[in-house]
């Protein structure tokens, strides 16, 4: 699990939330241009992982290192190279794409020139270049999605938290961001990527872990954890998953 | 360093871009200013045009001009018969003041002389009350003219010189003048209750500018609801450089809609001078960080837009009723003990002293060092709630 090639290391973090373990002991790590996923149900803890592993919350006991920095000891340095795409589109929707755009690049340190120069970059990545002076209240749901990634790439990060990107949008729309998503990985970018779609684990990810309870219930390629409980080429992910979380329903 | 202005200036975007809320805070001063005006515009002391036909051009007559023309009532405007008379059948005036001619010989005779008011109908209210003023300051020049030449008179033959007893008849008349023989003086209803627009406009001003509260409560709250605050803090923005911004924000846009307040007052009801402005503002721009700091110790625990509104509600109300925003709440008791933990009393007394009292800034010691102190540890509080409040690192 400490190989060397390890770009993430997580170690028995746990955090609570007045009494009630959101997070347990929950280890693993992510190696360098990896695509790893983390699976699970809602509630099931993901959400927290990626805001502690992102310097947002302190864990409650644990460690995590990211490109050698401790998270919780050199919070400064983790937050320069590491870029988060959270759940929730987060961005401002009465300005365009490029203000936004602009706007986080100044935030993650870039000069005026630079994030400009970024914008138009990451704008392009995504698809919207044609739209960068358009406010973003007017986008579909999908180019929404698609503003909300290109800020997280607009510090350049070398790990890339990828939190559930493609809710709610059009196949279009996602299959952009699968593309985009594999593109950064080859261009050397490693990626924490949450999803409730189990063919999105199943293209995207090289390794996932699947949660549950707080806990990490399974990990492997996906194509080990389905040869878990039959043929891996008949088994799908999503058997996988129901095999492990159970079929009762969730909030 | 420059990420708070960055802040700042990207809070002011999303203001600009926001037709509706920018149309509201900006109107929100011109109404609120309408109805003080409203209030208290229509208190202003009576003014007329004075139409006088000049038919004498003697030294009495141009006298009576002058003496006219330099009242604060009065604004004195010449006409020839001809026009005047037009104007008159034109209804276009209806009143005229002529002066005949042989009106200065006949004062400087010490002879009775007639002024003429040619009024249309009943010459109207105005009409009424400047032939009044002219009657009375004609009455006085006459009565002055009779004096002199009763006086003149009585020493002919003498072996005083005639200049000599002209300077020192001028000058008792001037002295006479100075220090009337009854004397009229006004008194407000209260004994010696200041113009309530003195009072008011400082109230007002310093109401408005609480609004500042609800405006650094909402920066903090929208961020956090948007999501885009914990975005923010996975990127290298240090969380008192997300203050400061939100700081300058927050009373970047209270001042602005002080300035337009305190702008209309100043031009419209003319309640002080270039200085008292100069000084006004700057003193708005303290009060407006100290409220900005407040709205920002409410953002960063609130965790809803009613949380954060209803918060700054109360406080708004409390200290603008508690704080002399109506009604001067000095002079001991209770409500004096309540008021001083108002900002709005120190501010308020502050600009009351500036606008009314003739102090200047330099004098409002206790109020700047009160203000300054709550803005800089209500940053402070704010930044620490933050922390406590789960807000994050």
């Amino acid at each position: 699990m400490n190989g060397s090639d390890d770009f993430l290391t997580a170690q028995h973090l746990r955090k609570d939330f007045d009494g009630i373990t959101a997070v347990d002991d929950v280890s693993f790590s992510i190696r360098r241009q990896e695509i790893f996923g983390l699976l699970g149900p809602n509630g099931a803890g993901k959400t927290t992982t990626i805001r502690m592993l992102s310097t947002v919350l302190n864990p409650d006991d644990g460690e995590v290192t990211i490109g050698g920095n401790s998270v919780t000891g050199e919070g400064d340095k983790v937050r320069q190279i590491i870029g988060v795409c959270p759940q929730e589109l987060a961005l401002y929707p009465e300005l365009s794409a490029t203000d936004n755009l602009v706007f986080f690049g100044r935030m993650a340190g870039l000069s005026g020139r630079e994030a400009k120069g970024a914008a138009d970059e990451n704008l392009g990545r995504v698809g919207l270049l044609d739209r960068a002076r358009d406010k973003v209240d007017n986008f579909s749901g999908g180019m929404k999605r698609r503003v909300n990634l290109a800020i997280a790439l607009m510090s350049r990060p070398q790990l890339l938290f990828l939190d559930e990107p493609t809710v709610g949008i059009d196949p279009q729309s996602r299959n952009h961001i699968f593309e985009t998503v594999d593109a950064l990985r080859d261009a050397g970018m490693t990626v924490l990527y949450t999803t409730h779609y189990m063919e999105e684990a199943d293209r995207l990810c090289d390794r996932l872990a699947i949660m549950d309870h707080g806990q990490i219930v399974r990990m492997g390629t996906p194509r080990d954890l389905k040869s878990e409980i039959g043929d891996p080429e008949t088994v799908t992910l999503e058997t996988v998953f129901l095999e492990h979380t159970g079929r009762s329903l969730r909030d | 360093m420059l990420r708070p202005l960055h802040i700042a200036l990207i809070e002011l975007k999303r203001y600009l871009v926001n037709k509706g809320e920018l149309g509201f805070s900006l109107a929100l001063p011109i109404v609120l200013f309408a109805l003080m005006y409203g209030a208290f515009g229509g208190e202003e002391s009576f003014h007329a045009t004075a139409e006088i036909v000049d038919l004498d051009q003697g030294i009495h007559a141009r006298a009576l001009i002058n003496t006219l023309d330099a009242m604060d009532e009065i604004t004195v405007r010449e006409r020839t018969l001809d026009d005047a008379n037009n104007a008159l059948d034109r209804s276009a005036i209806l009143t005229a003041v002529v002066i005949p001619a042989g009106f200065s010989g006949g004062l400087d005779r010490g002879e009775p002389v007639a002024i003429t008011f040619r009024v249309r109908g009943n010459g109207g209210d105005t009409g009424q009350i400047v032939e009044a003023m002219v009657r009375s300051v004609a009455q006085q020049m006459a009565s002055e003219a009779r004096v002199a030449a009763t006086v003149s008179n009585a020493l002919s033959g003498t072996d005083i010189p005639q200049d000599r007893i002209d300077e020192v008849v001028s000058r008792k008349l001037s002295d006479s003048r100075q220090r009337p023989t009854v004397g009229v003086e006004t008194r407000l209803i209260g004994d010696e209750a200041p113009d309530p627009v003195d009072r008011l406009v400082p109230g007002l001003l310093v109401m408005f500018l609480m609004f500042a509260v609800t405006l650094g409560a909402n920066v903090l709250v929208e961020e956090r609801q948007n999501g885009t605050m914990e975005r923010l803090m996975t990127t290298r923005l240090g969380i008192n450089q997300l203050f400061v911004g939100k700081f300058l924000a927050s009373t970047l846009r209270a001042i602005v809609q002080a300035l337009i307040l305190l702008s209309l007052a100043f031009a419209v009801l003319r309640i002080g001078d270039a200085l008292d402005f100069v000084e006004l503002t700057l003193f708005s721009a303290l009060v407006a960080m100290a409220v900005s700091a407040i709205g920002l110790v409410i953002g960063s625990v609130a965790r809803t837009r009613d949380q954060a509104a209803w918060s700054a509600v109360f406080i708004t109300m409390f200290m603008t009723v508690f704080g002399g925003t109506f009604f001067d709440v000095a002079g001991g008791g209770p409500l004096d003990a309540l008021s001083r933990i108002t900002l709005t009393r120190y501010a308020i007394d502050a600009m009351f002293g500036i606008l009314a009292g003739g102090e200047t800034l330099v004098q409002q010691g206790l109020a700047v060092a009160v203000l300054a102190g709550i803005a800089v540890i209500g940053l402070l509080i704010a930044r620490a709630m933050f922390k406590v409040a789960g807000g994050g690192r």
